[in-house]
């Protein structure tokens, strides 16, 4: 279970990943963030995000038209 | 120090400011450095109440392709691209600078301009301030 679970449901490049800093902004070191999107761009973008942010994405999983994501902010 | 990339924004389409929108923004939350600098048609875009128009429709559907596109964009959860745009320059990583030649150019006083932007600035500062650093063309 994430700490916090953010819908990005419907949401289109940039706004996952606007959202996605948005959040991991407020949460502190070690906090969860379950992340769900159907963007499909979001399967690069967000790792991409990661990347530079330095948080760790713990998992990513494909169901259907839906992407999960579980970060855990650094 | 962040890494830092540099635009020259030229056109005043709405294609042009919705680029800047979405790569500004989504800059900024990579923690990068992005700097705008518009010259010539460009700084139409930093102008109070300029309304881009869509360079790639025929000439009657220009005005009304950049309501088509805003609404479409509206649906993806982008309600307003100055709205991103604005979220970047209070984190103080986008940077908005109008050209001060353009404007002495076509006449743009400075109380034409945005209050989101920077002072004006000249070619020579722009490319100080992109020394080392990247420069894209918009």
């Amino acid at each position: 279970m994430a700490d916090i679970t953010l819908n990005a449901l419907g949401k289109k490049c940039p706004m996952p990943i606007l959202m996605t800093k948005k959040e991991l902004k407020k949460m502190s070191s070690g906090q969860t963030l379950e992340l769900i999107v159907d963007d499909i761009g979001a399967l690069k973008d967000v790792p991409a995000l990661l990347n530079r942010t330095g948080d760790e994405l713990l998992e990513s999983r494909e169901d259907r038209e839906q992407i999960t994501f579980m970060i855990k902010k650094a | 120090m962040a890494e830092t990339i540099n635009f020259i924004v030229k056109d005043k389409s709405f294609e042009k400011f919705a680029m800047m929108a979405i790569l500004g923004s989504t800059g900024d939350a990579m923690d990068m450095k992005m700097n705008f600098f518009f010259t010539f048609w460009g700084l139409n875009l930093l102008t109070k109440k300029f309304k881009p128009k869509v360079a790639g429709m025929p000439t009657p559907m220009k005005g009304m392709g950049a309501k088509i596109f805003r609404k479409r964009m509206k649906k993806f959860g982008i309600e307003d691209p100055w709205g991103l745009i604005k979220d970047g320059v209070e984190n103080g990583n986008l940077k908005l600078f109008p050209c001060q030649m353009t404007m002495d150019l076509m006449g743009i006083k400075h109380e034409d301009i945005m209050e989101i932007a920077e002072d004006p600035v000249g070619a020579a500062a722009f490319l100080e301030m992109s020394d080392g650093g990247r420069i894209v063309s918009l």
